[in-house]
């Protein structure tokens, strides 16, 4: 036993060891140098760096798509090795860098990071993102409309160069056709499709992102448009008045919710599980293609079809972004590049891979890669590409958000 | 047949249900593809989520490699530091006892999210973070407490007569140590090793935050897929894992039976 435990400790001091850290630092020279020069020196830099991406994990045809689509063609036409690190949140990932902000780590394994909205605001004020390169990407500055709101501002945000646009998401609801003919288009339709249908709607309940959401639909329906929402909050002055209606609604149609409303599912994953097993008719999802996809697993019916509302849907941006202290920048800049490549792109927009939405402006394809993307089936559940895009609101700005996701537990969920 | 076989045949095999009944759905679930309300078993069958699991590029078994390795270094250290800490804390009575019981008993009842993100941040400038060493080291908070109250329960049965009558007949310190205390903690240590062991392998938070994405163990991949809404992977990831616990349990079982085949087979031959 004495020499096991002898054995043990050697054993030990062997791993530690091991496991030491190698970091290959840049010096601020450099990094510097890359938002400047151009784009061949930056992929010669490149070569032979490994970057880590972190993003959300949850879902095994992203991290495919990322594995198997991306990362082989990174190693193959650049030698940037890919390595995906899976998150919880993206909340988890702003976090972590704040507290290496604050302990003034300079050599982050954080390379490539996925984030939007809110979390791209509190990475912006405490200064977490590295700077402005996506005006050094080639396939940024040819096939992205620099100068549409969606793609200059996120969430209200000016992007600034800060982060490059990846895909994009909108609202859309979801249903079995088989279950209901007739699905509301507006606000005041699922007022009364509620009444006849008790028991069949709910909405995921505040702050979850996509429950959010669906309020803001409420929000723009029953207050009279989005228009009058595109200036910060604090220079409305009567806002409490303006989202009165709003909280009357959410409030009047309550009784006929899912268990009379009392009580709501605490999450969209919880929700599409009520969907999928039955128990509701209607549920609702930020990614249009997401039903496709959960067809094609098998967990919604073949009947799942998706609509928007007459009204339009709200939509957002995606993006990449690279941490201040990131290891590896040139390699990321080049992975990021790649990633908003047409072909990528294309691929991305297959719900075999994925079915996220292209960030990038059809007009400013060749019209082979045009054809290319119009080729790739979505699925008879998603909406066509035409008639999403046809049906777009822009989002609030976060401290709308806030404000609405506050007011909900006070004037909705306590009442 | 005889009526004490029969009672000892149904009692196992209530033994064996009540222990595989919760398996069952998550089994289903796990392969299941279109699986409607009110249909009690899935109608069709889908080896996605298995094969995404163990064949994929998901690095299952990288993770399955790690959490066993940082798990067995953690219990190793909990056994070294935990049996000294008991033999003081049973055997002496002095000043302060209770501070120090109360310190090393208190990763138990204080949530680690309280204590993990100071953790990080002293981690973080140490250059632990993202490495096994600062993850090992970040488990031990939360294990340790467990090791040392399974081995002061054996201390506690353990008297000091025993060692004495050792001494007299003239062992020295290592010899005492190692044929009249260790045998006689022997339980107690497997049975602090095995809570180690399955409460390392479950840590989420810690490993997180601490290894920053860059130490990736098994309940890191298993973890989104709970919270994101996959059940079918969710469900394999989660049989996965218990398999690995108890393959890990059972593994222990087999080496302390081991070991005391070779007692007796030592003490027959003298």
């Amino acid at each position: 036993m004495k020499n096991s435990i002898f054995l043990a400790s050697a054993f030990l001091a062997l791993t530690l060891s091991a496991c030491s850290q190698d970091t290959n630092e840049q010096t601020a020279e450099e990094t510097e140098q890359l938002l400047t020069s151009d784009w061949q020196t930056i992929a010669d830099s490149a070569t032979g760096q490994q970057v880590n991406m972190y993003m959300w994990g949850g879902s095994d045809n992203i991290n495919r798509y990322i594995d198997e689509w991306v990362a082989p063609r990174l190693k193959k036409d650049h030698d940037v090795e890919l390595n995906r690190v899976p998150m919880n949140d993206s909340q988890d990932i702003i976090n972590q860098l704040v507290d290496e902000k604050f302990a003034g780590k300079s050599n982050g394994s954080m390379d490539i990071i996925w984030i939007n909205g809110e979390n791209f605001k509190t990475a912006k004020d405490n200064d977490l993102l590295w700077g402005s390169f996506s005006g050094q990407l080639p396939n940024f500055n040819d096939f992205i409309d620099k100068d549409a709101p969606e793609i200059a501002n996120d969430f209200g945000e000016p992007v600034e160069g800060l982060e490059a646009p990846w895909g994009k998401a909108q609202f859309v609801f979801v249903h079995d056709e088989k279950k209901s003919q007739n699905p509301p288009k507006s606000m005041d339709e699922l007022a009364e499709w509620v009444q006849e249908n008790p028991g069949q709607f709910t909405y995921p309940a505040l702050p979850d992102f996509t429950g959010s959401a669906f309020v803001r639909h409420v929000l723009y329906e029953t207050t009279g448009g989005y228009e009058q929402y595109q200036q910060p909050a604090e220079s409305i002055s009567d806002l409490e008045k303006r989202l009165e209606p709003m909280w009357d609604y959410l409030n009047s149609i309550e009784p006929y919710l899912w268990r009379d409303g009392e009580t709501y599912p605490e999450s969209l994953a919880k929700q599409d599980q009520l969907y999928a097993s039955g128990e509701i008719a209607i549920t609702m999802s930020y990614d249009p293609a997401l039903a496709a996809s959960e067809v094609l697993k098998g967990r919604f019916p073949d009947s799942t079809r998706t609509f928007v509302l007459d009204g339009g849907t709200l939509s957002n941006t995606h993006f990449l972004s690279i941490p201040f202290n990131s290891s590896a920048r040139a390699g990321a800049m080049v992975a990021i590049n790649e990633m908003m490549s047409p072909e990528a792109q294309t691929a991305k927009l297959s719900p075999e891979n994925w079915g996220d939405l292209s960030a990038i402006d059809l007009n400013l394809l060749s019209s082979e890669q045009q054809q290319a993307m119009n080729a790739v089936e979505l699925g008879e559940a998603t909406l066509s590409l035409a008639e999403l895009e046809n049906n777009r609101l822009p989002e609030l700005s976060s401290d709308y958000i806030e404000i609405i996701e506050k007011g909900w537990l006070q004037h909705v969920a306590k009442e | 047949m005889k009526p004490q076989l029969f009672i000892k045949i149904s009692l196992s095999l209530l033994v064996f249900l009540l222990m595989f009944l919760p398996f069952i759905p998550l089994i289903l679930s796990s392969l299941s593809f279109g699986w409607q309300w009110p249909a009690i078993i899935p109608d069709s069958i889908s080896f996605r989520a298995w094969d995404y699991v163990l064949f994929g590029s998901s690095g299952t078994w990288q993770a399955v490699g790690v959490s066993l390795l940082i798990a067995l270094i953690v219990t190793i250290i909990n056994i070294l530091l935990a049996v000294p800490a008991a033999n003081a804390l049973v055997r002496n009575s002095f000043r302060g006892k209770w501070l120090m019981e109360a310190i090393i008993f208190a990763p138990i009842i204080i949530p680690p999210f309280v204590a993990v993100m100071g953790i990080h941040l002293t981690f973080l400038k140490l250059g632990l973070t993202e490495t096994i060493v600062g993850v090992v080291l970040a488990h031990l908070s939360p294990t340790l407490p467990y090791m040392v109250r399974a081995i002061m329960i054996s201390y506690q049965t353990l008297s000091v007569d025993w060692e004495d009558q050792a001494r007299m007949l003239g062992a020295g310190p290592v010899s005492r140590f190692t044929l009249v205390v260790l045998p006689h903690l022997l339980p107690g240590i497997v049975a602090g090793a095995s809570l180690s062991i399955l409460i390392s392998l479950s840590q989420y938070l810690i490993t997180f935050i601490i290894g920053s994405g860059q130490v990736v163990t098994l309940s890191i991949l298993l973890f989104p897929f709970i919270s994101g809404g996959d059940p079918a992977i969710a469900s394999a990831y989660s049989l996965l894992f218990a398999g690995m616990a108890i393959m890990t349990l059972f593994g222990l079982d087999v080496l302390l039976k081991k070991y005391y085949q070779q007692k007796k087979a030592v003490t027959n031959k003298g």
